[in-house]
């Protein structure tokens, strides 16, 4: 009876405790997003987005942070997507389990350890000096590209592993080859959940600093980017300078949490059609 | 058996098959009429859909595999290294075990063959999909929603969804590995009235573990065990009055 009893306490004593700390979570997120959103929600506006920062980052919007944030999302995708799902059809579809899958498969999982700082540093000395680029949005946009890789790598082989062998052998007993059967069946079906790691990465990607701090995110830039080469300013990036560097900090504080606002709101925002897409996707081809 | 009593679309000559150390088939020898519905019966492990396997050369992939002896189909070995195997898949349509549509409309699932064929034209597409639908039966159930996916139907369509699609290349001969062990007994029976349909068209080899399937929908049965070819005769013969003590003691379920 009395063990019973003391069985029943600590069973509801466990079940506070795993409740609390799933509610501190929550309150922490909750926290987060409120505090955020108290400093920063009168800012937002039309014109808070379509205006350029002027009087010195001090007044005006964050249109030019927020359009290269974008230009470098599509840069760093255009070079990464390609990569990341040919190496993950590499992996899933053709390599056999040798050595070199074997050093292929450490060096991506190494990739992906690799601190961000350190892609900075590296497409500083690849593309802006070695290659020549300069600091600028292509460069940026590559940096960010090689930073995504290894998860679009991965997200792309599971995608793949994920088709069942059953599509495979219709499309090959039809008298597919091997290639039309990837592009037609294998591709399509792991469409859905490259989309999903795809968005990941862009929500990454779109809030990563230090990559592009030495590759081609600029201070201030009077206009928005009109070539690869030119700089960009970015919204993290931009967030930073205003907390940091800002000639009068009480007239920028409500830009910076407005700019915050505004780049988390993006992030979510792709979360957000990443999931819709998917879940479309995966209706018309009528896997749930 | 004497094979004069048919025209012959395969023949098999000394046939063996491997997967690494394993014997699977031993040294068959038998002819396949065309048109007709050949059963292939037998118990678990036997060789049966390892030979079915052979006359798409679907064992290509499992890079084990070694065989030897002739398989002929109008008069070309198709085992022979310089087979075009994706020719011979277009001539040797497969339908599975298990039914696999692919996770596209139901249009699309038929129209896959033809355009790997290379078949652009949307009016004849149009035509081939309805054509390969009725000739599966399944036209008057899915022409309303041809654009539907067809996963979203029932097993059974699926299963004679695959079917039209496999003879949407219009191929000389019809591989069907269990076509029915995934299905309900009602859908069971419209895909074995399908094939008595289909037989008139096309060549069709099928392998089942249930003898009352071969019995009813097949011409010709041929019993294997163990990898041996034990039998091969008429249906109605093997099925009343088999020449072999073994055969006589699986299909009356001494064993299997």
């Amino acid at each position: 009876m009395n063990r019973n009893r003391s069985r029943k306490i600590k069973d509801l004593a466990m079940t506070s405790l795993f409740c609390l700390a799933a509610f501190m979570l929550v309150a922490v997120l909750a926290g987060v997003a409120a505090f955020l959103f108290k400093e920063g929600w009168q800012m937002l506006s039309l014109d808070f987005l379509t205006e350029a920062p002027s009087d010195g980052m001090t007044a005006g919007g964050i249109m030019t942070p927020l359009v290269g944030t974008i230009q470098l999302v599509i840069v760093s995708m255009a070079a990464a997507l390609p990569i990341g799902i040919m190496t993950g059809l590499y992996f899933a579809e053709y390599s056999k389990d040798d050595w070199l899958a074997r050093v292929l498969r450490v060096s991506i999982r190494c990739l992906a350890g690799v601190p961000s700082v350190i892609y900075g540093l590296f497409g500083l000395s690849l593309f802006v000096i070695f290659l020549n680029f300069g600091s600028s949005l292509l460069s940026a946009g590559l940096t960010l590209g090689c930073l995504s890789l290894p998860l679009i790598v991965t997200v792309s082989e599971q995608a793949f592993l994920a088709v069942p062998q059953d599509y495979r052998d219709a499309s090959y007993a039809l008298g597919a080859t091997k290639c039309q059967t990837i592009l037609k069946v294998v591709l399509p079906s792991a469409a859905s959940t490259i989309i999903t790691g795809t968005i990941l990465s862009i929500g990454r990607v779109a809030g990563e600093t230090a990559p592009i701090m030495f590759t081609g995110a600029a201070f201030f830039a009077p206009e928005v980017a009109k070539s690869v080469f030119d700089q960009v300013m970015a919204l993290p990036y931009h967030i930073y300078v205003l907390a940091t560097a800002s000639t009068d900090l009480e007239a920028t504080r409500p830009i910076q949490y407005g700019a915050i606002l505004v780049l988390i709101g993006l992030v979510l925002g792709t979360s957000a059609i990443g999931v819709v897409a998917r879940s479309r996707l995966a209706a018309r081809s009528g896997r749930q | 058996m004497s094979s004069d009593l048919f025209d012959v679309q395969i023949k098999t000559v000394g046939l063996d098959l491997f997967y690494g150390d394993n014997h699977v088939l031993k040294n068959i020898t038998f002819d396949i009429g065309r048109k007709k519905v050949t059963a292939f019966i037998g118990p678990s492990g036997c060789g049966k859909s390892s030979y079915l396997r052979c006359l798409n050369r679907m064992n290509d992939f499992i890079p084990s595999a070694r065989i030897t002896g002739t398989i002929e189909m109008e008069g070309e070995n198709i085992l022979s290294p310089d087979t075009d195997v994706i020719t011979l898949r277009r001539r040797v349509g497969m339908v599975f075990q298990k039914p696999n549509p692919f996770p596209m409309s139901i249009y699309e699932n038929v129209a896959y063959g033809p355009r790997l064929n290379g078949l652009k034209d949307k009016s004849i597409l149009d035509e081939t999909v309805e054509k390969s639908l009725r000739g599966a039966a399944l036209w008057d159930e899915v022409k309303d929603k041809l654009l539907s996916p067809g996963t979203g139907l029932s097993g059974g369509q699926q299963q004679r969804l695959c079917i039209a699609r496999a003879i949407a290349t219009q191929p000389e001969v019809l591989l069907m590995d269990e076509p029915t062990s995934a299905l309900d007994p009602m859908s069971t029976a419209r895909v074995e009235e399908l094939i008595r349909e289909l037989k008139g068209d096309y060549t069709v080899a099928i392998v089942t573990h249930n003898m009352q399937q071969a019995a009813r929908v097949s011409d010709y049965t041929a019993f294997f065990l163990l990898g041996d070819l034990i039998e091969y005769d008429r249906t109605a013969k093997i099925f009343t009055s088999p020449s072999d003590k073994k055969t006589e003691d699986y299909i009356s379920g001494r064993f299997g």
